[in-house]
């Protein structure tokens, strides 16, 4: 131990700056005074002049962290049977499944299919408030598994504003249980959130490692929450009462969709790119391929509109992942994600329970309090590192790195994106959630979940 | 009054602002827009207003608000934009008004029948009308009056085109400490007369 913080304390220069980089990037992104893309490429652009060129002067770590050359091979589109080459830098596939997914959602959302979907659960249920408030949080977990949490959220919570001004009910606990199974959703599969996609890119690991690991403790862990849910909001839920009259005024979910060709051509697309991403470990394809697929597909069904798809696409999002694999690169190739994994080991004792146990509440409390993408980014070589030197099991590195940075994040209204739209679509509508009335409820089923998700982790460790 | 006729007041704490602001909506007939904002966009909503009035003119800290995609979860912030919204709401519908505060003489800035005031005051003379008015002790006064000037001033220099009591910003700048309150409004009042003449005139 003495000796590991002799050498923390011994940081050569490069490190110090590339550190120094990284900290000033999280200061500035926790800020949120400079649009967080710009902070993370001019980070980036720091880290490669004065890490890589000037300290280390070495080219060949400028290409690595820029990674281009990944294009070129056959596994950037076609896995092998047996990938084990790691590529560090910018993941790539991440950003090109990202946009691909962007994309489709976009043409989803244009058709009406997620109105769509939210009115015909409202109208399955009888706009009764329990099974209402219960069918959103089903259908948000199930959403969030495949599509970004942001649109997730961003129509979910907008349907449940429009329901409860129509039929007088308080939406604030829909909401607030809806962002809570959109996080959830997003950690059972390789898709559902960024941190899983860039764990799953970055680590080799298949869709199918994903929800038959995650997958199942997010399973576990939405069944109490919506137990959790009910037993917090019963009371209220049971006082609102829905007329008649009420029902008889709400909008038939068909008069929602835009363009039936465009509803029933998207929600093929979707069908496909989730067959596709289920199937992907026995077709080989990688989801790389499969988000450019998606993406293609989508653009020449909505023809003239592509366009228009196109400008909706989130650039800025892209963006500020490209700069954020580069830095992080900088803290790999300058060893100081190797003194990260050290100290981890350390403070463990090279136990395998500790180091779940810490990389799993770790994880979820700085996702609690800051962005959950660059923590997951940062935490992938230092678990890569901490699995090669004490011989555990990676993948439970990653199950226990992708559940923390998920589910942590649901903890606090700014701890991931769709808190943070859903929490801003309930306020702009009148129905605000101040931070107390948020993490009263959305901590403790946090800490619900986390533990669960660490005791089915140790069961996997033991066993 | 023929033509619309918006008077923006930006004002320091104590300054007498507020009242000023009130007496001149009374002697022109015109509605007064205070913290009774709130009322007129909740309506029927106490427990929203309550909540909502806590994040009133005021900024969120930069640790515990964040922005996704143009979304923000800050209330403050979100409370600011809707103000706006109904601000630029009553404009557009042709309403007369005196308004405090809320950075409308940049919001408004665009509107060619805004009148654009900041009302100041000498520190001791402030200190005095806040002691009067909250029953403080001596010690609390300007320790109340330092914060809510602090407040004010960063959330107009986040939201307003020019800073907080930049002269550049308003057409007019006053202490009211010299005049007197009432003779202050007497002033303004002649101002603002004059210039609704000029804009029936033109």
């Amino acid at each position: 131990m003495i000796s590991h913080m002799g050498e923390l304390e011994m940081l050569s220069i490069e490190q110090v700056l590339a550190l120094g980089i990284f900290a000033l990037m999280f200061i500035l992104i926790i800020l949120d005074k400079v649009e967080r893309h710009l902070v993370t490429l001019g980070a980036a652009a720091l880290m490669i002049v004065v890490v890589f060129g000037i300290c280390m002067q070495d080219g060949g770590a400028i290409l690595r962290a820029l990674n281009v050359t990944h294009f070129a091979d056959r596994s950037f589109w076609i896995a092998s049977e047996a990938e084990t080459a790691v590529s560090t830098g910018i993941n790539w596939e991440t950003i090109i499944f990202i946009s691909g997914m962007m994309i489709m959602v976009e043409g989803m959302g244009r058709a009406g299919f997620f109105k769509w979907l939210c009115m015909k659960i409202a109208a399955l249920v009888k706009y009764r408030p329990i099974p209402l408030m219960i069918a959103f949080m089903l259908i948000s977990f199930a959403l969030a598994m495949f599509i970004d949490s942001i649109t997730v959220i961003l129509f979910l919570a907008a349907v449940t504003v429009e329901l409860a001004q129509l039929l007088k009910l308080d939406p604030i606990p829909m909401i607030l249980s809806e962002i809570f199974c959109a996080n959830l959703g997003g950690s059972a599969t390789m898709c559902g959130d960024p941190p899983n996609i860039i764990i799953g890119t970055a680590l080799h690991y298949t869709f199918l490692d994903f929800i038959t690991n995650t997958g199942l403790i997010s399973v576990i862990g939405l069944g109490a929450v919506v137990i959790y849910f009910m037993l917090v909001y019963h009371k209220e839920l049971i006082q609102e009462k829905v007329t008649e009259e009420d029902i008889k005024a709400m909008p038939s979910p068909q008069s929602v969709i835009r363009s039936r060709r465009d509803f029933y051509i998207s929600t093929l697309i979707f069908l496909l790119a989730v067959i596709l991403l289920i199937t992907h470990a026995h077709t080989h394809l990688t989801v790389g391929f499969i988000g450019v697929m998606i993406a293609i597909i989508t653009l020449l069904s909505v023809g003239k509109d592509m366009r228009l798809l196109l400008e909706e696409v989130d650039y800025k999002t892209l963006l500020f992942f490209t700069g954020l694999f580069v830095v992080v690169s900088g803290l790999e190739e300058t060893g100081v994600l190797e003194l990260v994994a050290m100290f981890i080991q350390n403070v463990s004792g090279g136990h395998h329970l500790a180091m779940i146990a810490i990389i799993l509440w770790v994880s979820a409390i700085a996702s609690a309090i800051i962005d959950n993408i660059p923590f997951a980014a940062t935490m992938i070589p230092v678990i890569r590192t901490l699995s090669v030197s004490t011989g555990m099991d990676l993948s439970l590195l990653a199950w226990a790195l992708a559940l923390g940075t998920d589910i942590g994040g649901s903890a606090t209204p700014i701890g991931a994106s769709a808190n943070v739209v859903g929490t801003s679509v309930s306020n702009k509508n009148g129905y605000p959630i101040t931070w107390g009335k948020y993490c009263r409820t959305s901590i403790p089923a946090t800490v619900i979940v986390i533990f669960i998700a660490m005791w089915i982790l140790f069961w996997y460790s033991i066993s | 009054m023929d033509e619309q006729v918006i008077i923006a007041i930006g004002r320091e704490f104590g300054s007498g602002g507020h009242e000023i602001g009130k007496e001149l909506a009374e002697r022109l007939k015109v509605s007064f827009y205070d913290r009774n904002l709130l009322d007129h966009m909740f309506i029927g909503a106490e427990d929203v207003k309550e909540t909502m009035r806590e994040y009133e003119e005021k900024l969120s800290h930069p640790l515990f608000s964040r922005r996704v995609r143009g979304h923000s979860n800050s209330l403050a912030e979100t409370l600011a934009e809707m103000q706006f919204d109904f601000i630029r709401d009553k404009a557009s519908d042709g309403e007369s008004f005196v308004i405090i505060g809320r950075c409308a003489e940049s919001v408004l800035r665009d509107n060619k029948n805004l009148i654009t005031i900041f009302i100041r005051g000498d520190r001791e003379i402030k200190a005095k009308r806040v002691e009067k008015i909250y029953e403080l002790p001596e010690r609390d006064v300007y320790s109340k009056m330092d914060r809510h000037d602090d407040q004010r001033k960063k959330y107009h220099n986040r939201y307003g085109t020019y800073k907080w009591g930049d002269s550049r910003g308003y057409d007019l700048c006053i202490n009211s400490s010299k005049l007197g309150i009432e003779e202050t409004i007497d002033l303004l009042e002649d101002y603002i007369e004059k210039r609704i003449e000029k804009m029936n005139g033109e």
